[in-house]
Parts: structure tokens; sequence; C-alpha cells
């Protein structure tokens, strides 16, 4: 008993190899040298539905699921509307691949026009591309793009960006040999000079705090008229509050987009969410889904285009390799912002900024616990614990999915938690915190 | 339905809803105490709209697409099979689809990785493989950035790749993002490499190797392969395998055994994970024994006390991608591969090179095919011979009026007017047959009534679009 999903009975196989003209399949194989065809495969048998099942769910909870959780650190936990899977769940959505035939591909086509469309009201940007792998993946790109722009050969990452984030931009920067260097915010005012492609930074950064954009731009336009400036997000709900991109004279604006209605999925897949300023449209990466009319006839339809940037044109002079993107989660994104619409998308940021600071609040009130952010923050913040390790444990009791201890990332930061609380913590989920933190005093 | 015409953004009306807002029990303190409002956004335009007006808009969407689950979707080197049903059953298991990438309990999730990469090693013959690189291209890259990384551990300077005619677009472009430059070379009149001029190209300086599909993008098994990596090894090169047309070689013949160092994997394409409309996808790397050490981080690893994250590997190319890839896809084909098991993939590697043999041998009654000998997953016709000046969009967007999906047009490059033609093994007879019959009277049209075939589509939701007018004026959103 196995899965097969082989249409053809063995009399069918067989007619169809009598007009092809070969008395076996293997006659199909006759190019392949004999001595490189292996007998077969080392893997076990297949097995059936129910039997597939059991073993996969027995394995899946070997994961544990929390109740609620206290963790983020670049994957969020924000309610997801039933409508976002059922849309995504379309066979004619899911099933389909690239819709390089526009006129039987115009559902997929005009939805993505309008995550193009939408994504640039939320973030205020010109243009915005149908999505790249994830954001780490296209902060890298938007560096490499930066370069290409200004004929410069050097980048400056703010050490606030995700680790994750900074250590890809590195292998992606190393492929191309582009210099890098990372500094602290406080430096830029040294460091920008006129060789400079591009300063990368992260607001709300992966400390959690917000930074002053406004200040950081004049200091860098300042000192250099050609560097770009990149910002990157890991959670864009903010932005039902904060000023957009677009509103801060950023060149380039990237963001991981799972907080935009994709489950966490163990970190994948996530949403590259890419856009730039219109200056930049021919140089950026990725697909673009433009309107256009009919040949023929006056209808406005959706299609494909600008593709003489990518790599089945353009192939090595292409501005990026990128041709399978982030489709499905584009639409996933969409669906999202449309059932929260403007009303719903600032209250969920309004209730990230409040339940987060509510329970900065609270813990401050303790003895042996700090609050590390000295600017405001979103929905994540440092703390620094008298007992980090009593902490986790007391979380795991009860239920909750741990803050993440920053030494996995900083070796000397071993006393501190990044704490992150979203709309879907309640009340009674924070009280419960709160009391861990406690037990994590009292009871070590 | 004219209401279908209309964009989402002028369904919305004016109503708030907050269905989605959790209560707030807690009393928040004003925002403005929170954060300065200098820094806060004057205003958000995007709509307030009703539940089932969004649902009604991407219904009708939906109903003007079309995906595998419609019908046949013949798109070469894309390998549009079925998607199993199961899988998207396990994907959403709360265990998988609700954990979190930086939890301690994982190991469920450590499993799917560590035994996916075990799999996918054994179908392949790679020792190492990594599940972190989120399409093919990005696993290309990964790919040659490993290459880059063991030329430099072994300070030899290595700046060009070799590259066929015949290649996917992504190879020029993924070497170049890699830092190589290209040298092409071009196929010779059976459609494979030529040996001579690969040996040439091979002793000019700095080359780190080539990078090929076999099957190639005519369909065709370079029968020298073993040939061609040879050369490659004895003039200090590597050999890349392009996995996006793996599917025709599962359980048949491995590229470990073809001579090649290095493959990425298409899980979209050849494990059955959804296309998605252009993604997400999944692009594996494996890689033989000696280039385990450049695998990018982290590496999953055996241990006594169970699967880890190994992260201070000093050779590794780095990080190509935040956390552990796309792990959504990464168990959509893991439950693909359980559920065939080793005799299913092998009969999947069987059927799929019947399947497009079949339609070769029916479609060249009519159709020029440039390359005339067995093929393999896919074969590539052309428009030459065509009357009217019937070119080859015009048979693909005709064969959308008959309610099917048209092949990968123009592609591979070698040949003019290709009309590159996968069926996947998930066809039955009945509908190799419908496409047969669609392209023989499409055949008849090209003759009787061209007009027809050259302003096709005439029977979908919109005519043929001008691709000149949206390159020439960019209306990228609303």
């Amino acid at each position: 008993m196995k899965l097969d999903f082989i249409p053809h009975n063995e009399k069918i196989i067989e007619e169809m190899l009598n007009t092809i003209g070969v008395n076996t399949i293997d006659d199909l194989f006759q190019d392949i040298p004999d001595d490189i065809k292996i007998k077969k495969l080392n893997l076990s048998s297949g097995l059936s539905e129910p039997d597939l099942l059991r073993y996969l769910k027995s394995l899946s909870l070997q994961n544990k699921v929390y109740s609620y959780s206290f963790l983020g650190a670049g994957c969020y936990y924000h309610y997801i509307p039933s409508i976002v899977d059922f849309v995504i769940s379309r066979p004619e959505f899911y099933s389909s691949y690239t819709p390089y035939q526009a006129e039987a591909s115009q559902g997929y086509l005009q939805a993505i026009y309008e995550y193009q469309t939408i994504i640039s009201k939320v973030t205020h940007m010109d243009i915005a591309n149908a999505s790249m792998y994830d954001g780490s993946t296209a902060l890298a790109e938007a560096a490499i793009m930066a370069t290409i722009i200004t004929g410069k050969n050097k980048v400056i990452l703010l050490e606030g960006i995700h680790p994750e984030y900074i250590e890809v931009v590195k292998t992606y920067c190393w492929g191309q040999e582009i210099d890098h260097k990372i500094i602290k915010e406080n430096q830029l005012k040294n460091e920008i000079t006129e060789d400079i492609a591009a300063v990368l930074f992260q607001s709300p950064n992966f400390f959690g705090d917000i930074e002053n954009i406004e200040d950081m731009v004049r200091i860098i336009r300042d000192r250099s008229q050609k560097c770009l400036i990149i910002q990157v997000m890991t959670d864009p709900t903010c932005l039902g509050i904060l000023k957009p991109p677009g509103e801060l004279d950023i060149d380039i604006y990237v963001a991981e987009g799972q907080a935009f209605g994709i489950s966490p999925s163990f970190g994948g897949p996530g949403l590259g969410v890419f856009t730039a300023k219109q200056k930049y449209l021919r140089k950026m990466p990725g697909r673009l889904i433009g309107k256009t009319k009919e040949l023929y006839g006056e209808k406005t339809g959706f299609i494909l285009t600008l593709q003489v940037r990518e790599q089945h044109i353009r192939r090595e002079k292409a501005s990026s390799n990128i041709c399978t993107n982030q489709a499905l989660c584009s639409l996933a994104a969409l669906i999202y912002l449309l059932s929260l619409g403007k009303t719903g998308l600032k209250e969920i940021a309004v209730q990230n900024f409040q339940k987060a600071h509510y329970l900065k609040s609270e813990l401050i009130k303790l003895s042996g616990y700090e609050i590390l952010n000295k600017k405001p923050t979103y929905n994540e913040f440092m703390l620094k614990c008298p007992n980090i390790e009593a902490l986790i444990n007391e979380c795991k009791k009860k239920d909750l999915l741990p803050p993440l201890k920053m030494s996995k990332y900083y070796p000397k930061l071993d006393d501190v938690a990044l704490v992150c609380v979203t709309e879907c913590n309640s009340q009674k989920s924070i009280e419960k915190f709160i009391d861990a933190a406690k037990n994590a005093i009292e009871n070590y | 339905m004219a209401s279908k015409e209309l964009l989402i953004f002028e369904k919305g009306n004016g109503k708030s809803h907050k269905n989605f807002i959790p209560k707030m029990e807690i009393e928040g303190i004003d925002i403005d105490e929170i954060i300065p409002p200098i820094y806060q956004r004057a205003q958000l335009s995007i709509p307030d709209t009703p539940e089932i007006e969004i649902v009604r808009h991407y219904i009708n969407l939906s109903q003007k697409n079309y995906g595998v689950d419609n019908g046949i979707y013949p798109l070469g080197s894309c390998t549009m099979k079925y998607n199993p049903k199961i899988n998207e059953i396990t994907a959403r298991l709360s265990g998988f689809s609700q954990i979190h990438p930086l939890q301690e309990e994982n190991q469920g999730a450590m499993e799917v990785i560590y035994e996916t990469s075990k799999m996918l090693g054994e179908i392949t013959g790679m020792e190492g493989f990594t599940l972190q690189p989120a399409a093919g291209a990005h696993g290309e890259l990964t790919g040659l950035l490993i290459m880059k990384k063991y030329f430099k551990s072994r300070n030899v300077k290595k700046s060009k790749i070799i590259v066929p005619d015949s290649a996917h677009g992504t190879n020029p472009a993924s070497a170049k993002m890699a830092g190589f430059s290209i040298i092409e070379l071009q196929s010779d009149k059976n459609g494979e490499v030529p040996l001579d001029q690969l040996e040439y190209a091979m002793k000019e300086k700095d080359v780190a190797g080539i990078m090929l599909t076999n099957p190639n993008t005519l369909g065709v098994f370079d029968r020298q392969i073993k040939e061609i990596t040879r050369i490659v090894h004895e003039n200090g090169g590597l050999c890349y395998y392009d996995g996006a047309n793996l599917n025709p070689m599962l359980g048949i013949c491995r590229p470990k055994d073809m001579g090649f160092d290095i493959v990425h994997l298409n899980l979209h394409k050849t494990f059955s994970t959804p296309h998605g409309g252009g993604g997400p996808g999944s692009g594996p790397v494996g890689v033989v024994n000696d280039l385990i050490p450049f695998l990018p981080k982290p590496c999953i690893i055996k241990t006594s006390e169970g699967i880890i994250c190994k992260s201070n590997n000093e050779k590794s190319i780095g990080r190509i991608k935040a956390f552990w890839g796309n792990f959504g896809v990464i168990i959509r084909a893991y439950t693909y591969i359980l559920a065939l098991g080793s005799e299913g993939l092998e009969q999947v590697g069987q059927i799929s090179v019947l399947n497009a043999n079949y339609l070769r041998v029916l479609l060249q009654k009519k159709y020029d095919l440039p390359y005339n000998r067995i093929c393999q997953h896919e074969f590539v016709l052309s428009d030459k011979g065509l009357p009217n000046e019937v070119v080859t969009e015009d048979i693909a967007k005709r064969i959308l009026d008959y309610g099917i999906y048209a092949p990968t047009i123009y592609f591979p490059l070698i040949v003019n007017g290709a009309i590159m033609i996968e069926p996947t093994e998930t066809e039955s007879k009945n509908s190799l047959d419908n496409f047969v019959e669609v392209m023989y009277k499409i055949y008849e049209e090209a003759h009787g009534d061209p007009e027809l075939v050259k302003k096709a589509p005439n029977n979908t939701s919109i005519g043929r679009l001008d691709a000149v007018l949206a390159a020439r004026k960019p209306i990228l959103h609303d």
C-alpha cells in the first residue's frame, strides 16, 4: 500500500510504447550509459496516506507548540485571519506557476498587481516588486543593487540589523567582492564618505530600538549625495503607526513580510518585501507586474513586465538571478492587509506598542530586572535578567514560548533576553510572564 | 461580470472592521506617550473592505487563473506535476506550521530537515546537503559560492565558468552573482556539449568548471556525460549539475554517478510541492564529500544527543538565508518522498519519459522537431515550416483558447521559435491525447484560418495583451 500518482495501467503503457515504437520503457533510456544506471534507490517503500499522516503527526508532536509566545527576533506570532489560508488554498492560485501566459493568468496577475499597490500604499514607496525570498536576501540584493546604481563598491551596515541578515549580506558581498563594514550608529558621521554605495540599517532594529531616521538620513545626505539609504524591517506591522520609509527619503526599503499573515513555519517560507524609489526601477531585482491594454481591443489587463532586467532574457547581464520567488506569500500578505484595512492595521500596531509597553513598565518594578533600551520600542525590547536561565524555565513551565537569549548572537549579552509581545498576547499571558519573572528571582 | 474588472481597492465601503483585533484587556497608555508623534505617520490609505467583498473578489480572480489542478500545464523545464493534497495537510500540522525557528523544542523539525537531506543524498548520490536555499536560482548561487570558496581555500584563482548556450537563464545570472565571468559553449548539432571545444575552453586560464543540466533543455541526455565531467576534472575544474531537469532521472541515474560535484534541486519541480504561482520554492544543494565543509551555515548533523545545528564551520561560505530555509516547502517534499518510496520515485522517472516521448512522436507528425531523437522528460518543437507567418506565440495563445495552458516558448534560445513541452508523469493518456488533438487542430487552423490563430486568444477573459506598451510606460500600481 503506497501513494501513487501515475494514472496509467499496464495496458495503456503498452499502447503508448507501441505508438512510440519501442518495446520497453528501458529503451527510452538508451542514451544513458549502462555503467551509470542504478538498480534501485536505497529508500524505504512508499506509504499509504493514513500511514503517512500518522507518522508525520507523531513527528510534528516532537515540536512543542506553546499557548503564548514571547519570542520574536525576526519571526512573529500575529493573528492570521481565516480568509488568508482560504484564498491561498484556491488550487487555481497555488497550483499555477509564474504567469508567463498572461491571458490565462489574469487572476494571479491582478492579485500581484494589487499586492504591489498595497505595499506601495503601506510603505509610501514609489514601487514594489512581486517579492523576494525573505527579508535577509532582499536586504542583500538591495545592497548589490546599490553598488550597481552608484558604481561604488562598499556598503556600511549598522549593527542593529538582525545578525542573521548581516551574515547573509556578508555572504552575498563576498560573492561579488563588495566591501562591507559594520558600525555603530554614532560612528555614521565619521564613516560616510563619497565612496560608499549604501548605508543599510534596521528600524525598529534587532534590539527593539526605533531609530531617529530623519536625523540619520540628514547625517548621511550631508556627507554624500550618492550614497543610497536602505532600510530593513523584520516586522512591518509597525507601519500601522510608524512613519513609512517613503516619507523619510529612504531609497530602498525591504522587509520580512512574514508578519503579514504568514505562519511562522519554523522560519520559512516568508516573504521578501522589496520597494524603491521610482528612479531605480530598471535596476530592481525580481518580477514586476504591470498594467496594459489588449493589443486588438480596449480592455485593461495585467502582464509580467520589464522582463529585460531578468535572467531568462538578459542572462549574465540581468539585475539579479532571481526567478521563482514567494508569490503565494505575497498573495497571503495582500489578503492579510486587506482584511485588516487601515483601521485594523493601525489597531494592531497600537496594541503591539501598548502591550509591550505595559509589560516593560511592569517588569521594571521587579528588582533585578532592567530594560536596556534607551530609545522608543515597538513590540520587542531587551530585558536584563538576574537569572535568565530561570526565567526561561519558568516560562516553559507556564506554557509560554520563552524570549530569545541574546547570547545566541551576542555572547557578551549573556544575561539579556529579547522579549516580544504582540496583539496575540492576552492580559493573562502577560501576567503569567510577570509571574515567571518573579519566580525566576524567588525560587532560585 | 463587469464587477470583476475592478480592483479590490474600489470595493471598500469606508466602514471600519475590527474582526481580527483581539480584545485589549489591559489599559494601554496613550500612544503619543510611547512613541513621539513626529515618528508617527499622518495617514494610511489602504481601504477598509467587508470580508465578503474580499472573498468574492479573489474567488472570481481565481476563476481567471489556470493551475495544474485545472488541466495539463506542459511548461517545459518547470515540471508542472500534480501536487498531492496530503502535502498541504502535513505542512499545516500545527507542530510544523506554528513553531518558531529559534525555539528549543524542535526535534521533529530537525528530523524532517535531516531525513530529507539524507534522502536527497540517496536520490542524487551526493554526500552532503543543505536545504537552506529558497529556490533553484538561490541554490545555484549557493553552489557557485561553494565552488568559489573551495578554490579560494586551495589558493587557486578561478574566475570563469563554462555555461553551454542551452542552459537555463538563471545559470549565467547566478554565475555572475557569484563573481564569475562566463564562457559560453555552443552545443553541437545533436544538442550536446562538443568535447573538443570543452577541452579547449577548459585550457583557458582560471576556469572553475562547468554548469550543466542533463538531460539538457532540449530534453536530451548527453551521451558523453562521463567524458565531459572527466575533461573538466582533469583540467582542475568542478562540475555543477542544474537539477531543474532531475525528474526523468529519478531512480534511473544519479548526478554523482555522472561525475558531478555539486547539484541543486527544485523541490517545487521534482518533488511535487506546489509552484504557488511562482513560489515559494526550495532549492537544496548537494555536494560530494570534499565540498561538505563549504556548505552554508548552519549545518544540520546527527549526534548522540539528537539532531543539532552546527554553525562554527570555518570553511563555510556563510549564511545564505535567515533561519532554516523554506521549511514549509521542505515538509511537503518530505511527505512526497515518503509517500512514493524507492519504487514510486523510479516510476516517476520512467513515466515522465514515456509521456514526453508519446507526445513527441505524435506532435512531430505536424510540427518541426529540430533535434529528432528519443527525449527524456521534455522536447522542443519549433515554428519552422508553419504557413501564413504563424509563429510560436500565436500557437501558444491559441492553445489557451482550448482551455489548457501553453508550453514554455522561445526557450531554449538555441531553437528559433522554440515550443518546449514537458507533460510530466501525472498526465493521463486521455489528457495527452487531448493536447495532441488541440495541437493538430491549431495546425489545421494555421493553414485554413490563420487570422484566428494570429489574433488568439479569443476565448479567454482578456485578449492578447500589449507587452510593449507595458514596458514602455510601466504602470506598476494604482
